[in-house]
């Protein structure tokens, strides 16, 4: 395997090749990365990979002095039954 | 209703726990995990004066100290989700939902994933899985394995494997890429190495701290490091080699290692192939601060601390009334300063419980925390005091921007 075909986010398998190239073209925010590539949008709510897109996205945008959170946590924090969730 | 309740039961929200019903408040507990203790329960290791240092011991006697007090545990759940409306926070779990004024989130840190490729194979695992595999359920992760990321943690349970008879045939670099950046830089792992030397019973950090003192020289380190690697507690430490690929077919079966120059870059034609049937990724730790962020509380990245920390102060206060803050989430320290920080904000839930006069025993615990540091065996980042400072002078920004926007509210400016 290519180091650019290793998945970076399991749940959406996206791979690293496709986060790399979507940074480059758009030299965006880690939260506009997560919504073009859904990396981090899966069962796991970005649990593996959050970090990971961070530093993709800070590095292609050359934003290494951000100091505030691009990435947003989301209720239920962890992977909770439609029942439960229900009530 | 509780008077406090915890989301945590490691070191921090463990003596939060002490400390708050010492004062006489109904505490609650939540933990996801099965056992109290927090990451406490993997750490075994020798301080420099020889005592050993057993987590499951200072865990359990921390639990039966809360518990003789009257401490309500909530083992095994989850929290999901907090809110707060008028001034009472609501703690939703899988089950029950609790409420209370006063909120202690220790939830500790996370591990940074570190990519390779192969690294989906079954058979690979953060390093802190192997050390809770070893230590706390006695299970062998595997016989034979290298560790990818040489940093303070994986050094520790890279010991601790070797221990407990799990072979260690290398302990190793990443192949540097957008993500693991420095990482995968033999200069600048052997920087942060250096810092540290005062815990490796090694020749070479010993060596190199006294004549590795500025950047040349660390250089010429690099340069001259031999290529097999030196060995700390006669496990290989080989900063020049970086691991490009994990193989196997259904699972793990062997790494791919590459000679790399000092800036991480890979000298090709040297891979080799080292048969092993578990891989550790060590990529550090950063706060796990998910409910701070669902909460609202505002953040601020400090690298010193380990990544995005939630605003608070030296009380353990967070901006947000009656949200409280201790351990890991404020930055990555060991067990110890975590604990320090617990009995702070235990004390000052107390103090918001309508506890009077407990200003000197604030005073006094902060105090005791900066010791603590001071005297760390084990410190996560070199700058640490520098980490702390910024924090601080965030929340003072922030509470003077507070304090301008509301005059200028009450004159009928900005609103
Ligand atoms: C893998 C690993 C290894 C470490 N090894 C060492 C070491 O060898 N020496 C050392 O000094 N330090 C080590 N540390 C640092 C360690 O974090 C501190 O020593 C100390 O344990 C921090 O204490 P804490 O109370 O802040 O958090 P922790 O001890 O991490 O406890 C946090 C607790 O919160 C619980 N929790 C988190 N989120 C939720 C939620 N949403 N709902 C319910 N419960 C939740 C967790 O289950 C956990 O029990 C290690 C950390 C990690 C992650």
């Amino acid at each position: 395997m290519k180091e650019d075909e290793m998945i970076i986010c399991r749940c959406e398998e996206v791979s690293y090749e496709e986060l790399k190239t979507t940074a480059a073209k758009y030299k965006c925010s880690a939260r506009e990365l997560k919504l073009r590539t859904r990396a981090g949008m899966g069962y796991c709510g970005g649990r593996s990979c959050r970090t990971m897109v961070d530093k993709i996205a800070a590095t292609s945008a050359n934003d290494r002095n951000r100091t505030c959170v691009s990435l947003k946590y989301q209720p239920p924090i962890r992977p909770i039954s439609f029942k439960n969730l229900g009530g | 209703m509780d008077n406090a309740i915890i989301i945590g039961a490691g070191p921090a929200g463990l003596t939060a726990a002490v400390t708050c019903a010492e004062k006489g408040l109904d505490v609650v507990v939540i933990d996801e995990y099965m056992r109290a203790g927090g990451r406490l329960l993997g750490q075994l290791y020798e301080e420099p004066n020889g005592n050993w240092w057993n987590g499951i011991k200072e865990s359990t006697k921390l639990y039966k100290k809360a518990v003789d007090l009257g401490v309500n545990f909530h083992l095994n759940t989850a929290v999901n989700n907090i809110e707060n409306s008028n001034g009472i926070w609501t703690i939703y779990t899988e089950r029950e939902t609790f409420h209370t004024p006063s909120l202690l989130l220790a939830t500790g840190a996370a591990e940074a994933p570190v990519p390779v490729p192969g690294w989906t194979l079954p058979g690979v695992m953060s390093v802190g899985a192997a050390q809770v595999m070893t230590n706390v359920h006695r299970v062998k992760p595997g016989e034979r394995g290298v560790i990818i990321g040489v940093n303070v943690l994986s050094a520790a349970i890279a010991m601790e494997l070797q221990l407990a008879g799990v072979e260690v045939a290398s302990l190793t670099l990443p192949k540097t890429n957008q993500m693991t950046q420095d990482a995968g830089k033999p200069k600048e792992v052997l920087d942060s190495l250096l810092h540290v030397s005062h815990m490796a019973p090694s020749p070479f950090v010993r060596y190199g701290s006294k004549l590795m003192k500025n950047d040349f020289m660390k250089k010429l380190g690099v340069n001259f490091y031999p290529k097999k690697g030196v060995k700390m507690w006669d496990i290989p430490i080989q900063l020049r080699k970086a691991v490009t690929k994990i193989y196997g077919e259904d699972e793990v079966e062997g790494v791919t290692l590459a000679t790399i120059n000092a800036d991480g870059e890979v000298v090709s034609g040297s891979e080799e192939h080292i048969p092993v049937d578990f891989v550790c990724i060590a990529g550090g730790l950063y706060p796990l601060a998910e409910l701070a962020a669902v909460a609202g509380c505002p953040f601020y990245l400090v690298e010193e601390l380990g990544g995005y920390v939630p605003l608070h102060n030296e009380r353990m206060e967070s901006p947000l009334e009656g949200l409280y803050v201790a351990g890991n989430i404020t930055g990555i320290e060991g067990a110890k300063v975590a604990a320090a920080q617990g009995r702070t904000a235990g004390l000052s839930m107390a103090h918001h419980a309508g506890m009077d006069e407990l200003d000197g025993e604030i005073k006094n615990s902060i105090e005791w925390t900066e010791q603590t540091r001071d005297n760390a065996h084990i410190q996560f980042h070199p700058e640490i005091e520098t980490g702390r400072k910024k924090i601080l002078q965030q929340w003072d920004a922030y509470q003077s921007n507070k304090k301008r926007s509301v005059v200028s509210n009450s004159r009928g400016g900005i609103t």
